[in-house]
């Protein structure tokens, strides 16, 4: 599947913003299912400095210093993306949870994409005794690690609420537990922290999903989303395993990915500083359109 | 020390009964080592010799000394912050020092040499091509799980070549005699200018004793410190900034000290800004680059933009600096990863596979829990072990405890620690008890056995490591040997290592031939600059009050005073103070005025006491920029007027204390314009005062001389600025409006007129740096020439309350238009709202 993504963020400005400098991670990665086309960024007003890299974990960064005054900031991230994963194993097949977190404790790697990044409470994703409990009475003794973790998703798109009115974007995973609701970026964290309780390493992925409108109604122009969800890893044979538990679905072809890290803080779309004293307001705009279904 | 020399001929026998009376009662704790006395219970000849020439004093000079010594602490305001207190601590320094011989220091010398190295071979294959995680020497996991694994700083070769420039070691002695490590440290290690300090105060009590003892000094170490940092930069002279993470830090006082010391800029993250690949200082002329940055915050505040997006403390961009190795910075943030204790587990085995050599100094047995081997030992001897968190400083699930003894828990929460070493052992080490030795302190008049724990630091300098001969040594305040921590009761003493032959002289002083003669110290970072110029505007607001005060008092007590002008005076006085917020809030500014409220109310916020208050917080940021005295003043001029120096509330005494305040600030003032140096600091101090002065006469003159104002307000005017004696000596005919006037505002021979205010205004914007390259006026100095032509050709006849506050006006115009040239940016830098709508 062949998807055009839009994203646009703007920032409106109650006063002049006299500089600033930001960190942007829109940009859709390469990894393994999914092959960037094309690929940029539009920013206004034009940035005096803009360097582009790959962080630890292998996602596309962009540094932005934007040295002109400005009362509007706008970015525009602007990709194509060929997505052709391969099916995911059968769940059963995988090696049991005790052995996968053996596995995670010794494997010699420290890259990005290494289990061990995914082993420990991180910026937003604490221990969280109440969620390494409600994971306990899953992950039974010798239960395949997927079968678990697939478990896992559907009881939390089950027992929680989704609520964006629930939490915001800096609403702490333990907050989100207790209401029993939230958004995806919530639920994402809730099974991070869930699964990491129990030695499991997950880590947290940022992308978009594909939305299909209800029958006989056009797509709505800008009215998709940012999407969160989480990956865990299954052993050395079966590697990383996206599961959506917003959706409770294994991640397929209609998922794209933008970046991976520990939770929310490491692919946080945009981090800035700028220096000003007014307040700001902010508005994003999401498109996700497949290529196929418009020829 | 003449009076120590000639009492150091009095009779041994005296002696002998003194070192009886302090030492008859010492006892050793069962199954520790002391370091007094031997195992047979006989003293070391060390401390013989330390005792034998201390008890050649006599007990009362013993305790001047000690009491010096005391007093010095108190009076260079050595002080450490308990975290999350707004008020400095002084620091208690133990009375007798530690004592090392020289062969245990070559030992832990060596020791420490190897150990640095050792970790810094670690830090730049983990960062680097990892082959000690492939090889399997090093599992991935226990790395991952340190706080301090920088992970962007993965790949980085870092500029100056070095991850570790100071490092600092914690160590005990054991039962066995020899020296363990307890810990590492190399995230930004603090103490070391304790130590300095410490050593300064207890060498000049007894300064004799100190150079009989041949104690290695501390000052060589210091300049190799330094000649490391310079000389790993990309310019032959850099500029060295220590980044603190402001006042409010724990140890702000050693890193003002330090920066002071060693000749450093001491910048807030916001005084340094990230541009084209490089890092600045912003000064008050323009950015300055900076070379490098010896931080004390930690890694994970250093850039917002990479790390902790929260941080305000650090630099944006500052990472990226160091990838393009624009920057050295000491100790590179992910240098902190070698302070886990998961890692010291590993430390023996990767001695001998990267050195070929086994640990000279051998650290406390550790087991990391996240391997499944050593998770069974820690179990199968839970109770004989002390269980620590793997990568945090306290126990995960055990509610901020540090460490805790296996056999000390109570069944549940035995069972629950256990349980949770089965669930996530990774999180988890367990360590070996270790008893630490004791040192003797002075207590009551005798010596008494406490456990220490000893820091010792390690320089990268150009000619390899160097180790400090000394240390910072924290001493218990309890027996137990346990636990050594800066808590209740707990002390610092020196460490004195002792040299078997006298030793080299040494200080910071660098030989004739490389000095090169400079009269400007670098350029004023624009934050020093802000907080100078608000320093003096807040002494010289202070000084208003307190002229207010005193003229106030002084028109009540007149019992002569014409009746109706003098009550108008005292509520136009009353008035100003009140709206100058000298009154409390909620008191009504006429009736149940208070006039000891506005001198030393801690709610109002403007009462003489807060605003000496404000002033000493303006001075704290700056305090490397101002001499012992003039610090020292800071601190009296707000004891003076706090309640417990306070008598009662008459005015008789509220007048005298106005006065005691007015002379502490004269002393400041003369002390500030007699020996600070005419650099651009002395500049923005003056300024602040001239502005701030400006500005209260315009408003009194307001108040005081308007076109219908009485003898008696034309003379509260003439006592609030001072120039009754002069008014006296020019006009014998008694006051009139329009000489008041002139004497106020437009005289340029009256030091306290608004016109020579302006006038040297005007003089100190003319000899700042000017970042204009066309020529032309920048906007401080055009408002400044202006208003200085404007008033010298104003006539006083022709002055009213309106164009007084047209000056007034001008000179707020200035003092902003002063902020924007000079200061840091006007608005904040803020972070910016992350964006929310996601599915």
């Amino acid at each position: 599947m062949i998807y055009d993504i839009r994203h646009v963020t703007t920032y409106r400005y109650d006063s002049h913003v006299a500089s600033a400098r930001c960190t942007v991670r829109l940009l859709p990665r390469a990894q393994d299912g999914q092959r960037v086309i094309d690929s940029g960024l539009e920013v206004s007003p034009q940035p005096a400095e803009k360097l582009e890299s790959l962080d630890y974990f292998n996602n596309r960064i962009a540094v932005l210093r934007i040295a002109a005054a400005h009362r509007e900031l706008r970015v525009a991230a602007m990709a194509r993306v060929e997505v052709t994963r391969r099916e995911p194993p059968a769940p059963v097949l995988t090696p049991a949870w005790e052995q996968v977190r053996r596995d995670a404790l010794s494997f010699p790697s420290l890259e990005g994409m290494s289990p061990v990044n995914g082993l420990y409470p991180s910026r937003l994703t604490p221990l969280y005794a109440p969620a390494t409990r409600y994971a306990e009475k899953i992950f039974t003794p010798g239960r395949p690690v997927l079968e678990g973790a697939v478990e896992l998703m559907t009881r939390i798109k089950a027992d929680f609420k989704y609520d964006p009115s629930a939490t915001g974007v800096s609403t702490p995973l333990a907050d989100a537990f207790e209401k029993r609701g939230g958004v995806c970026q919530d639920f994402a964290h809730i099974m991070i922290a869930a699964l990491r309780g129990l030695g499991l390493p997950a880590l947290y992925v940022s992308g978009y999903i594909r939305t299909i409108p209800p029958p006989g109604k056009p797509r709505l122009e800008g009215a998709d989303a940012s999407h969160a969800w989480v990956t865990i890893w299954c052993g050395p044979e079966f590697g990383w395993r996206d599961l959506d538990p917003t959706n409770a679905i294994m991640v397929g072809d209609d998922h794209i990915v933008v970046a991976i890290g520990r939770d929310y803080a490491d692919v946080s779309p945009l981090d800035g500083i700028i220096f000003a004293s007014g307040r700001q307001k902010l508005s994003v705009s999401v498109d996700v359109i497949p290529v196929t279904d418009m020829r | 020390m003449a009076g120590e020399r000639a009492s150091l001929r009095r009779n041994d026998a005296g002696a002998q009964r003194r070192i009886e009376a302090w030492t008859g009662d010492y006892a050793p704790l069962p199954g520790v080592l002391d370091e007094f006395l031997d195992p047979a219970g006989a003293p070391r000849p060390h401390w013989m010799k330390l005792l034998s020439a201390l008890a050649r004093l006599e007990p009362s000079e013993i305790e001047q000394r000690f009491a010096a010594a005391d007093r010095r602490i108190r009076e260079m305001g050595i002080s450490y912050r308990v975290h999350g207190e707004a008020r400095e601590r002084s620091w208690p320094l133990s009375h007798m020092p530690l004592l090392v011989s020289e062969t245990d220091w070559n030992e832990i010398r060596a020791g420490i040499e190897q150990r640095v190295d050792l970790l810094e071979r670690i830090l730049s294959d983990v960062y680097g091509p990892a082959k000690l995680i492939a090889e399997g020497a090093l599992p991935a996991a226990a790395i991952a799980g340190s706080p301090d694994f920088v992970r962007a700083m993965r790949g980085v070769k870092p500029p100056g070549g070095r991850w570790i420039r100071l490092y600092a070691a914690d160590i005990g002695r054991g039962p066995d005699g020899r020296w363990w490590v307890l810990g590492d440290r190399a995230q930004a290690p603090s103490g070391a200018g304790y130590a300095l300090e410490n050593r300064l105060v207890l060498s000049r009590a007894f300064a004799g004793l100190y150079r009989d003892m041949n104690v290695e000094r501390l000052a060589p170490f210091f300049r190799d410190f330094r000649t490391g940092l310079a000389q790993a930069a990309l310019r032959s002279e850099p500029r060295i900034c220590l980044l603190t993470p402001g006042a409010w830090s724990e140890t702000y006082f050693e890193q003002a000290y330090l920066a002071r010391y060693l000749g450093m800029l001491l910048v807030e993250g916001e005084d340094l800004v990230m541009s084209e690949g490089r890092l600045h200082v912003r000064t008050i002329a323009g950015l300055k680059r900076a070379d490098v940055i010896w931080r004390r915050i930690d890694a994970d505040w250093c850039d917002p933009l990479e790390l902790n997006a929260a941080s305000q403390l650090g630099v944006p961009g500052m990472l990226e600096a160091i990838r393009r190795g624009e920057v050295v910075v000491a100790n590179m943030p992910g240098a902190g990863l070698i302070e886990s204790r998961a890692l010291l587990a590993f430390l023996p085995a990767l001695a001998r596979r990267v050195l070929g050599e086994d640990l000279r100094l051998p650290n406390i047995a550790t087991w990391w829990c996240g391997q499944e081997q050593e998770r069974k030992l820690v179990l199968d001897q839970f109770d004989e072990m002390t269980i620590s968190g793997a990568f945090s400083e306290t126990v995960p699930g055990l509610g901020g405890a540090r460490d805790v003894l296996g056999s000390d828990l109570g069944a549940a929460e035995r069972k629950a620690l256990i349980s949770a070493i089965h669930e996530r052992g990774m999180d988890f080490a367990g360590q070996e008890v270790v008893r630490l030795s004791t040192t003797p302190v002075w207590s009551g008049g005798a010596l008494a056995p406490r456990p220490f724990s000893l820091r010792v630091y390690a320089a990268a300098t150009p000619d390899g490591w160097r180790v400090m001969p000394g240390g910072f040594c924290r001493v218990s305040g309890r027996s137990d040997v346990r636990a050594v921590n800066m808590g209740e009761g707990a002390q610092s003493a020196d460490a004195w290592v002792i040299g078997e032959k006298p030793v080299e002289i040494s200080t910071l002083l660098p030989t004739a031939d490389n000095v090169k003669i400079v009269r400007l110290l670098g350029n004023l970072p624009s934050r020093a600059a802000d907080n100078l110029f608000w320093f003096g505007r807040y002494l010289e607001r202070a000084e208003a009050t307190l002229r207010l005060v005193r003229t106030l008092c002084g028109r009540i007590m007149d019992a002569d005073m014409p009746a109706h002008g003098g009550r108008q005076s005292i509520e136009r006085l009353q008035r100003i103070l009140a709206a100058w917020g000298a009154a409390p809030p909620g008191a009504d500014e006429l009736r149940g005025f208070s006039i000891a409220a506005a001198l030393r109310s801690e709610e109002a916020y403007g009462s003489a006491l807060s605003i000496a208050r404000a002033a000493r917080r303006a001075a704290s940021v700056i305090r490397e920029r101002l001499s012992q005295d003039a610090w020292q003043l800071v601190g009296r001029l707000e004891t003076r007027l706090t309640a417990e120096e306070f008598g009662g509330a008459s005015e008789p005494e509220i007048i005298e204390r106005a006065e005691a305040a007015l002379h502490t600030i004269a002393a400041l003032s003369g002390l500030v314009n007699e020996n600070m140096n005419r650099v651009a600091g002395w500049n923005f101090l003056d300024m602040g005062r001239r502005i701030e002065r400006g500005i209260n006469t315009c408003r009194f003159a307001r108040q005081f001389a308007d076109r219908d104002a009485h003898a008696e307000q034309l003379d509260v005017l003439l006592d609030l600025i001072d120039s009754q004696i002069t008014y006296r000596a020019r006009y014998i005919v008694g006051v009139a409006p329009a000489p008041v006037r002139d004497m106020a505002l437009l005289d340029p021979y009256n030091p306290r007129s608004v016109g020579f205010q302006v006038a040297r205004l005007d003089e100190h914007l003319g000899a700042l740096p000017v970042l204009r390259e066309d020529g032309m006026l920048e906007t401080p100095r055009r408002i400044a020439t202006k208003l200085r032509a404007d008033l010298a050709i104003e006539d006083a006849d022709q002055l009213d309350t309106q164009k007084i506050l047209g000056f007034e006006q001008r000179l707020m115009g200035l003092a902003e238009a002063i902020a924007a040239r000079y200061f840091l940016d006007g608005g904040q830098a803020a972070q910016a709202s992350r964006p929310e709508g996601l599915a």
